[in-house]
């Protein structure tokens, strides 16, 4: 009889696939259109190898999620992503039950490999679909429309998959309260499982931060942004997808497991350019150029070494991280957990500053814990910035 | 006697006066290099502005003198003392005294600007001093030179004559021997008495740290040695020298005695650059001379403003550095001052704008730093309904209205030179900063001098910036102050959330009220940084409120996707987040950054 199952720590693996069709003008993650699909098949093989690394690592753990994001993991030949997914299983041995994610973008699916995708044991989808707006779409350069939106997620339905997120965007160009809402009217009554709804970001490098002006000119303001936040939250909570997490919204039941582990503090593997991980209690991160990543598993490799960032977090800092991802969920952050934790009281660290939101409505206590509100969510960065204090934060130890 | 006719008759004591950019400092070099006395590949560029600041900026802040040994092509040996002088209106007293240590100057004029705003200020402090003066033309080796136009202007402006006076390049090294052998020909030799009780003039001074102060004099009258008991006539502090010399361009050289008609140095064990002020007269404390040499003054700060460190644990090390500036420059005056804003900190006393900008900028990059400096202000003198009279330098301190009989402000008197097609431009300014009009002079059919009254806290207030913005950077500005007038202040005051800040608080001339508090307003708005609650910001003089701005409330930050488990991105921002914030003051529930106090001082052209 083998009881170390029950004695294992638990692993998520994130896969991230930088090819995308087109390049969408707000994007800065780590993606790029493939120049053919030999690269991709090298992409995945590099990927395969380097998981197989692990292996040994690993063998502690048991792997009870997967998520393979991008880019636009899609965008991989069918046969290299069913190459991916099964090496994935073969290398980490996936728990029964493991919830296991796969990005795709409406317009890149067919019925048939996502077929193929079930019949291997992905269980989960998530579709960009970011507004149900044909002219919203068209401003994000988004390469599909609303109805190839409806038509992939019938097609995902009809090939089985029963949890199914839909990410949402607001403060995007040309969007106004009405507009959000009627996409969030319409995507309810699709009823998908999971919700994710964020604000676009202007970030430096992309198409959108070159012309950040004429962009924001078109945006609704900060007031607008205000009520489209809060009157999203009502109304998904209204058609049974209440929050769960600052930018998260679910059916019970169907909460992201392996987003649910960053926020958590729990450990996952990132495989591929960028790919972030939490292991051992470190956290490191992979390089972003794609060349040296794939070059790093020839034979006769001496580029160096592609992790680009590496941080041992410590108690203190990891207290830190603690409260800033637990602020990030409608349970907020419990005293006696944070207490059993870390063996110091939250309301003697910061008591004092507590009071304040508490007063001004930021915050509210519920069932032993500190909840940031819907208000206080929206400025959490504000909040956080002020009552967190990463002593070591940005002390990497090394470029390995 | 004879012999000390011989001697003197081979001294020439001169300085070099100019416009700023007109290549003074440059000129001073080639004459260096050309004297031999400084090896070329050893010359550091414009030797004489040993500060760092002052290369960078291309001014002269401290009077420096060099001695230079010149075999003329006559045959004959001399020694030039070579006295510079700063070239700022700030420094006006500091170019007099150093003026008076000679009996010539050559003016130095740029041949494509022509004779500007402090050309001719520093002519007239020339003549005031009975100099002969030299013009100098330089900067014939550009295209736009035009020496003959410039000649003229120097005849006719100055009233000076210019015909056969040097044209040079002191870039280029042209015709440098030409303004030595003029130094030769038309300045006196200097003359004065080697056995009459002792007479020198103190020009300069500077905080050594192994020799105390080293004391810049011309001698006048008398013979000054080593181990001589000395007074300062004003101060009236005595002394023992300890070494006295010349000033070789590499630095001191002993030679135990200096005569009348000489110039070089003393240090004497002197702790305080305080105790050597500019234009005091050293005498023998045994024998002392009847009377001082005439024209001492003391120095008198004429703006005031707070100097504070943007992080509050750094107060000692501001004090510090601020101790270590003023062991050298005793124009700088400094005392601890609170405010409610900015907590522990100093009001500073400066000779003018400059003087203060270049004191902050000092303290900046040679002591590293970070600061805060309050808006500047001039003293106004209250007098009171009981009687008293008081100066103020803080406008926190200003006293209420109704204690208050009189105000009164210190008015300069003006000189600007511009370009005509710019005079519109520049009498509406000076219109606009309640200046009374004197005259106008065309200097040539395209130059035009004006003349105006001007309050002096018009002048710190943003005046230079408003000159060169009007002007395309070709109006010059000269001024000396001219006294004290009654005015219509008031003192304005500048309330975040309800609560004053103190250090925002100025005083305001009541027609230049409401534009001013509308502006200020608007900039705090733009520099206060958003904060969860709403922010009143309101200008008011007294109870009255006259504007008001309100700092909308933060209601969003950025709700990104943490991607792929990229805490460490998310943890950098927030980590940013909070250094931006260690910089604020927190004033009451109010955060208020650096800026925002800096953004009082500069406003553009209004």
């Amino acid at each position: 009889m083998r009881f170390d199952f029950y004695d294992k720590k638990r692993l998520g693996i994130y896969i991230h696939i930088p090819f995308c069709k087109s390049k969408c003008a707000y994007c800065d993650f780590n993606s790029a259109l493939p120049k053919n699909s030999e690269i991709m098949k090298n992409y995945v093989s590099t990927l395969i190898s380097h998981m197989e690394s692990y292996k040994d690592a690993a063998r502690d753990y048991i792997t009870d999620t997967v998520f393979i994001g991008g880019g636009t993991p899609t965008a991989l030949p069918i046969e290299e992503l069913l190459r991916l997914i099964k090496a994935v299983k073969k290398v980490f041995g996936i728990t029964k039950g493991a919830e296991f994610t796969v990005e795709a973008n409406p317009a890149t699916v067919d019925y048939n490999a996502l077929k193929k995708m079930k019949t291997l044991g992905v269980n989960r989808l998530s579709f960009g679909m970011q507004s149900a707006d044909n002219n919203e779409l068209k401003a994000l350069s988004r390469v599909h429309t609303r109805q190839d939106f409806v038509n992939s997620y019938r097609t995902a339905r009809k090939a089985g998959f029963d949890n199914i997120n839909v990410d949402v965007m607001f403060g995007i160009p040309y969007q106004t309260y009405d507009s959000l809402m009627r996409t969030l009217n319409f995507l309810t009554k699709l009823s998908p499982e999971h919700i994710s709804l964020y604000s676009l970001k202007i970030e430096p490098g992309t198409p959108f931060f070159a012309n950040r002006r004429d962009v924001k000119e078109v945006c609704a303001d900060e007031d607008t942004e205000f009520a489209m936040y809060t009157s999203a939250i009502e109304f998904l909570a209204g058609r049974g997808y209440p929050q769960y997490e600052i930018s998260n919204f679910s059916k019970p039941g169907f909460r992201c497991a392996h987003n649910m582990k960053y926020w958590n503090c729990d450990e996952y593997l990132g495989f591929g350019v960028s790919a972030h991980s939490y292991f051992n209690g470190n956290r490191f991160a992979f390089t972003p150029d794609i060349q040296k990543y794939m070059a790093a598993f020839e034979e006769d490799y001496d580029g160096g070494s592609i992790t680009s960032e590496l941080e041992a977090i410590e108690s203190r800092e990891r207290m830190g991280e603690y409260i800033m991802l637990r602020f990030r969920l409608t349970d907020g952050l419990n005293t006696m957990k944070f207490a059993e934790m870390f063996g110091i009281s939250f309301e003697n660290l910061y008591g004092s500053k507590l009071t304040r939101y508490l007063k001004n409505g930021f915050m509210v206590r519920n069932n032993g814990a500190y909840v940031l509100t819907p208000a206080g969510m929206l400025v959490s960065n504000y909040i956080l910035s002020d009552i967190l204090e990463f002593e070591d934060l940005g002390a990497y130890v090394g470029n390995f | 006697m004879t012999e000390a006719n011989d001697r003197q008759k081979h001294i020439r004591n001169f300085s070099i006066i100019a416009h700023i950019d007109h290549g003074k400092s440059t000129l001073a070099d080639r004459i260096l290099e050309f004297s031999d006395c400084v090896e070329k590949r050893d010359m550091e560029e414009q030797l004489l502005d040993n500060m760092d600041l002052e290369r960078e900026r291309g001014i002269t802040i401290k009077a420096r003198a060099v001695r230079i040994d010149y075999k003329s092509p006559d045959g004959e040996d001399y020694i030039l003392n070579l006295i510079d002088t700063p070239g700022h209106v700030d420094f006006n007293y500091e170019v007099s005294r150093s003026l008076n240590a000679c009996e010539g100057a050559l003016l130095v004029v740029d041949a494509t600007q022509g004779v500007e705003a402090q050309t001719l200020a520093n002519a007239y402090l020339a003549v005031d001093a009975n100099l002969e003066i030299v013009p100098v033309i330089n900067k014939i080796d550009l295209p736009s030179a035009d020496i003959e136009r410039v000649r003229a202007e120097v005849e006719d402006v100055i009233g000076i004559p210019a015909d056969g006076c040097p044209a040079v390049s002191a870039k280029t090294g042209l015709n440098i021997q030409s303004v030595l052998e003029a130094v030769i020909k038309d300045v006196p030799p200097p003359s004065g008495d080697s056995e009459a009780p002792l007479k020198c003039l103190i020009f300069d001074s500077v905080y050594n740290s192994y020799l105390g102060v080293v004391v810049y004099i011309r001698v006048v009258d008398g013979t000054l040695r080593a181990g001589d008991k000395i007074k300062l006539m004003h101060s009236g502090a005595e002394f023992e020298t300890v070494e006295v010399g010349v000033l070789d361009p590499f630095g001191l050289r002993p030679t135990g005695e200096l005569s009348a008609g000489e110039v070089g140095y003393v240090t004497a064990s002197i702790k305080s650059i305080g105790d050597t002020q500019v234009g005091d007269t050293v005498t023998h404390a045994d024998m002392p001379a009847d009377e001082a040499l005439p024209g001492f003054k003391q120095v008198q700060s004429m703006v005031y403003a707070g100097i504070y460190p943007a992080d509050g644990s750094k107060y000692n090390e501001t004090k510090d550095a601020l101790e270590k500036l003023r062991l050298n420059d005793a124009a700088f005056t400094f005392e601890p001052e609170t405010s409610i804003a900015l907590g522990f900190g100093f009001r500073c006393g400066f000779l003018g704008l400059l003087h203060m900008e270049i004191i902050e900028e000092r303290l900046e990059r040679e002591f590293n730093l970070d600061l805060i400096t309050t808006a500047p202000s001039v003293i106004y003198k209250i007098t009171k309904k009981n009687g008293e009279t008081v100066m103020i330098d803080n406008p926190t301190n200003y006293p209420s209205p109704d204690e208050i009989e009189d105000a009164f402000e210190p008015v300069v008197s003006a000189s600007l030179i511009t370009p005509a097609e710019y005079v519109g431009g520049i009498m509406d300014l000076c219109q606009d900063r309640r200046g009374t009009f004197i005259d106008m002079k065309y200097i040539d059919t395209e130059r035009v001098e004006l003349h105006y009254k001007l309050p002096l806290n018009e002048i710190i207030y943003d005046f230079f910036d408003a000159l060169k913005s009007r002007s395309k950077g070709y109006a010059s500005l000269d001024y000396e102050l001219e006294g004290y007038e009654k005015s219509d202040l008031v003192k304005m005051d500048f309330l975040l959330n309800g609560e004053v800040v103190d250090a925002l608080t100025f005083i305001v001339h009541s027609e230049k009220a409401y534009p001013r508090a509308r502006k200020i307003a608007e900039k705090l708005k733009e520099n206060i940084p958003r904060q969860l609650f709403e922010i009143p910001i309101q200008a008011a003089i007294g109870s009255k409120v006259i504007a008001r701005e309100t700092v909308k409330a933060l209601r969003k930050d950025v709700l990104a996707k943490c991607y792929g488990g990229d805490i460490t991105r998310k943890k950098k921002l927030l980590e940013k987040q909070k250094e931006g914030k260690k910089k604020m003051r927190q004033l009451g529930s109010v955060q208020i950054s650096p800026e925002a106090f800096m953004a009082v001082l500069k406003l553009g052209d209004e």
